[in-house]
């Protein structure tokens, strides 16, 4: 049968399931696993209750007491050294296969299985989502007729295969011929896990590359490194430089807790540069921050250099010399400009905002700390000196702190208190000019 | 030689206009004098037949003087220029150098009392054909005079030209020409080089760079462009950039090591640098602050020698490559034999003869008593040579197959010292860009009224476009009256002249509606810009072999048949090309893939890399 084919027969199923038991699945189309996707056994067992579903029960396997969830949770006792890596994960599949011959509980114990891989470090790797489909008994799951097809056959194993699906696509583990051809033993081809299989089949790829601005899967631990990261993530020049103005200082060193001691890194394009070097001294320019940038699950705090815009009188309008191209003339001497009817652009107000001269991301977001930015910015900006720089940072980083464990920490909330506070170094050094 | 003289009082007045073409201020449709555009007037949809019609001739006299002259420096080159030695050893021996200035090389241009030769343009056009054999001393010749001494010539005053012209023209010194920086290749606002004021007010200190200085390690006299500063009329201090006859035994002028070059290995190129030279107030070329239009006018003076150069060039070409596709046997059949071959040939012939054409019509033009400005078709010339240069060469070196890669042969040579062509002397996008900037502020002034009222709606000018666009449409016939009874192209050449008629006509309708699009906004429609610069260079290439094709016929000159095949293929093929061109104009057409083709430069120079992921790419 054709995947085109497979697809329409299965949107139609899903089409009338829904209809037929709304109420027992509270409308959702049958491909999406309901939220609380990696579920545990009782609440599995609640969503099935035979009383509120039309599906014929899939054969009950003995009523499970509390002991059977023991032995499952037994195989993945950590090893004697403690280590829960791959082959750790594999064995206790591979153990569960061997010592229950008759596939006792697999759909709790997928269900399980499911719900350590992130311990054991193995939620991205295809194989183990394979050798957990594998754990399924074959043929046996299969619609024998079309009735057995219209209606959902066997839905609790169904939707644990959906479950495994389910974790693979949030995890953007993409199947292979290999999750097809064992899900076509399974359930065959007129079942929701195939559907899913074919519907991310057809996403995955077009939404993988989706995101133009590309964040790498495996983020450096380093924090100079995810800076710099960061930075080239958020500057759309490449020839800007990235500058570390200052590294950590390593961690076992006594001063650890003394918070200028953190990296510096920062990032300036050659047109930034020669901006601020056309910057009026009489102009102050702005220290801003912290914002925060997420980089998958790490939130990085950055810092922003900029003045205001100038107001439209002062503005230099750009002529043009009149002795500037050797070769041709860089103006016409015409009255009349562009037509009308050749203007297609959208009619767009847009807010001008002023220039941001440089972006820095800082350990610490206090001003001694960004004030050594500064200073190292006029290594390369000489103008800097002369122009007067006035802090404003916010007390509270805009963000919602991540409670979760599983979140990065991020750094520290930066002191209060700072608003509007001039640099005394850069006052005396605007003393001194 | 009353060409020269002629020519001289052309340069004056040149010089005098130019203020007003380049100065945005003032209106200069009042204060221009009548010029004697040919190009100009294309944009409007015209031609002014007297100016090409008939093609030029020179009289015996000067006929013969040129062949007295040309012989000799055709045996000296073809006999003692060994090409594939100064290419090999990057140096043009004394010896030959020598011979050259006693040949009077070194000032074929100078005036007569100046102890040059005086040439008109179209002798040394002529010159130029001979002296192209070997790209290296042609080089040489032109940093030298067409370029380096040009400056005393057109701006000199007369104690300059008497003190150094002499010298220039016997090749005792050499000259060179100073104006590209490290920074500043076309843009005259980057120069870095400065001269300022000694105290005393009799000198100039000179401090700076120059790169690509060809002659730069031979020269003994340059033209150096440095910024000074200028009290602006209104009392404000300016930066301006000046022109000086700089000597080296002024002090303080270096220059590095000769370039290693790709092409022209014989001709030295290199850095010169000045410190704190001191520059006679004398020296001063032209006025102080008045540089750049020296530097405007002594660039747009040199083109149109290219022409013939790489005609002259060509034509050996065909020469040498024929002997071998004629001799050479591939399955019992000579090269000679196959189209694809024969083809080639073809194309060499009809480039040669166009630019050819051009070279020797615009070299007429010049030397026309009057106010000739043609500095477009000077354009014209070397952007059409230029890339003849490079496709001809390159097709040889096809017919020739794997000899021609092989450094044996003169082919590989010629191909790299071609290459050259489309860069310097301006290069070929650069001058495109002035061709048609020129051609559209002349016509945009013209046509200044007409926009205005059709921008203002007057139901008048309304209906009388509309209408000429019905008529257009509908298909009518041009006749611009090049042929028939009062024809000027001979009837055997009417097929061309209609063809070429047709695209002047709908080129002028094109430029009218770009104006009223973009106005002077154009400037930043480079695409455009381009396109028309091509068409142009075509009407130009047309109108100038119908012109000699004609002449050819009408004197029995031997083997016109010849020229007019040449000229019917290059009408007919520029005709298509045109009508391609012109269609590509048109905002709606699907010819038009300009938003696209910016679109996708756009996102390449974004990333700064190709977009396109690997074929062997999966999508999981």
């Amino acid at each position: 049968m054709s995947w085109a084919q497979a697809i329409l027969l299965a949107r139609g199923l899903s089409r009338g399931w829904g209809g037929i038991c709304s109420t027992a699945l509270t409308g959702a189309p049958f491909s999406q696993v309901p939220p609380q996707a990696p579920r545990g056994l009782r609440c599995s067992a609640a969503a099935h209750n035979p009383d509120s579903s039309l599906v014929p029960r899939p054969p009950e396997p003995p009523r499970r007491p509390v002991k059977a969830l023991a032995v499952h949770e037994e195989l993945f006792r950590p090893a004697l050294d403690g280590t829960r890596d791959k082959a750790n994960f594999v064995q206790a599949v591979q153990n569960f296969a061997q010592y229950n011959v008759h596939k006792r509980g697999h759909v709790d114990f997928i269900y399980l299985a499911l719900r350590k891989m992130r311990e054991y470090g193995v939620e991205r790797d295809l194989s183990v989502y394979n050798l957990l489909l594998d754990v399924f008994p074959k043929e046996v799951f299969r619609p024998r007729n079309i009735f057995h097809s219209i209606f959902l056959h066997y839905p609790r194993q169904q939707e644990c295969g959906i479950a495994v699906l389910e974790q693979m696509e949030n995890h953007g583990v993409m199947p292979n011929n290999e999750t097809e051809f064992l899900l076509m033993q399974i359930f065959g081809r007129k079942s929701y896990p195939m559907l899913k299989l074919v519907r991310m089949k057809l996403w995955f790829t077009r939404f993988k590359n989706i995101n133009p601005f590309p964040v790498p899967r495996d983020l450096p631990q380093d924090p100079v490194d995810l800076a710099s990261l960061a930075l080239r993530h958020m500057e759309p020049d490449l020839s800007a430089r990235v500058t570390t103005y200052q590294m950590p200082l390593p961690k076992d060193s006594p001063d650890t807790m003394d918070p200028t001691e953190t990296h510096i890194v920062g990032i300036q394009s050659p047109e930034q540069q020669s901006a601020l070097a056309r910057h009026d001294p009489a102009r102050p320019i702005f220290v801003e921050g912290p914002f925060s940038l997420w980089l998958r699950d790490k939130c990085v705090y950055y810092h922003i250099l900029r003045a205001d815009l100038l107001p439209p009188e002062e503005r230099e309008v750009e002529e043009i010399p009149e002795e500037w191209n050797l070769y041709y003339p860089m103006q016409l001497d015409l009255a009349y400009g562009r037509s009308g009817w050749d203007d297609y652009e959208f009619d767009i107000d847009e807010v001008e905002e002023g220039p941001v001269f440089a972006i820095c991301v800082a350990g610490a977001h206090d001003q001694a700390t960004l004030a050594k930015w500064i200073q190292g910015l006029q290594e390369t900006n000489p103008a800097l000196a002369r122009i007067p720089v006035v802090f404003r940072l916010s007390g509270s980083s805009g963000e919602l702190l991540a409670s979760s464990s599983e979140l990065e920490e991020p750094p520290p909330p930066p002191p209060e208190g700072q608003e509007e506070e001039e640099d005394s170094q850069q006052r005396q050094q605007k003393g001194q000019s | 030689m009353s060409g020269c003289g002629l020519f001289l009082c052309s340069v004056a007045a040149r010089f005098c206009r130019a203020p007003a073409a380049f100065t945005v201020s003032r209106r200069p449709l009042l204060t221009s004098p009548p010029s004697r555009a040919f190009a100009k007037d294309l944009f409007l949809g015209k031609m002014k037949k007297k100016e090409v019609f008939p093609f030029p001739e020179v009289s015996q006299d000067e006929l013969k003087e040129i062949n007295q002259f040309v012989g000799p420096v055709e045996k000296f080159f073809t006999e003692e220029v060994d090409s594939r030695k100064i290419d090999q050893e990057g140096k043009i021996p004394d010896e030959t150098l020598e011979k050259l200035k006693s040949l009077g090389l070194f000032g074929m241009q100078v005036p007569e009392e100046y102890g040059g030769l005086g040439l008109s343009n179209t002798m040394y056009a002529r010159l130029g054909e001979v002296i192209s054999l070997d790209t290296s001393i042609a080089v040489t010749l032109a940093a030298h005079q067409a370029i380096g001494l040009k400056g005393i010539i057109l701006a000199g005053s007369k104690e300059q030209k008497a003190r150094y012209l002499p010298r220039l023209a016997s090749g005792e010194h050499v000259a060179a020409f100073c104006l590209t920086e490290p920074s500043s290749g076309s843009d005259a606002a980057s120069i870095r080089t400065r001269a300022t004021l000694s105290a005393d007010k009799r000198h100039y200190i000179l401090n700076g760079a120059k790169v690509w200085i060809t002659n730069g390690g031979l020269a003994n006299v340059f033209t150096v462009f440095a910024k000074t500063e200028v009290v602006d009329s209104d009392g404000s201090v300016k930066d301006k950039m000046t022109a000086f006859i700089v000597e080296r035994d002024f002090g303080g002028v270096t220059n590095g090591k000769p370039e290693d070059k790709m092409g022209i290995r014989g001709s030295n190129t290199c850095e010169v640098h000045f410190e704190n030279t001191r520059v006679p107030v004398e020296n001063v070329l032209g006025e102080v602050g008045g540089g750049f239009k020296v530097a405007m006018n002594i660039l747009n003076s040199g083109r149109f020698s290219m022409g013939s150069m790489v005609a002259g060039m060509l034509k050996k070409l065909i020469e040498m490559t024929a002997e071998y596709a004629c001799t050479r046997k591939q399955f019992n059949r000579n090269l000679s034999e196959f189209g694809l071959i024969q083809e080639k040939f073809a194309l060499m012939a009809q480039k040669a003869y166009v630019m050819e054409s051009m070279a020797y019509l615009t070299a007429a033009m010049l030397d026309a008593p009057g106010f000739p400005d043609c500095s477009i078709e000077a354009a014209m010339v070397k952007v059409f040579s230029s890339e003849g240069a490079w496709t001809c060469v390159s097709e040889a070196l096809q017919i020739l197959g794997g000899s021609g890669y092989i450094r044996d042969y003169p082919y590989e040579r010629l191909l790299r010292d071609s290459r050259i062509l489309l860069i310097f002397e301006g290069t070929n996008e650069i001058l495109r860009m002035y061709i048609a900037l020129t051609g559209l502020q002349h016509a945009g002034r013209i046509l200044t009224a007409r926009v205005n009222e059709l921008k203002r709606g007057n139901v008048t000018t309304i209906m009388e476009t509309v209408g000429q666009r019905l008529r257009d449409s509908l298909g009518r016939t041009v006749d611009l009256g090049l042929t028939g009874k009062l024809g000027v192209v001979h009837p055997s050449l009417a097929d061309g002249a209609h063809k070429l008629e047709e695209n002047v006509y709908y080129f002028g309708r094109s430029v009218e509606t770009l104006l009223l699009r973009f106005g002077k906004a154009i400037v930043e429609e480079q695409l455009v810009l381009k396109r028309v610069a091509n068409v142009l260079m075509n009407l130009y290439g047309m109108t100038a072999v119908l012109s000699r094709a004609s002449r050819s016929i009408r004197l029995g000159l031997r083997d016109h048949d010849h020229e007019v095949l040449l000229a019917n293929i290059f009408c007919s093929e520029a005709y298509h090309q045109n009508l391609f061109t012109l269609s590509q104009l048109d905002k709606h057409s699907p010819e038009n893939l300009d938003e696209l083709v910016k679109k996708v430069s756009q996102q390449i120079l974004e990333k700064r890399a190709y977009i396109c992921t690997h074929p062997l790419d999966r999508a999981p």
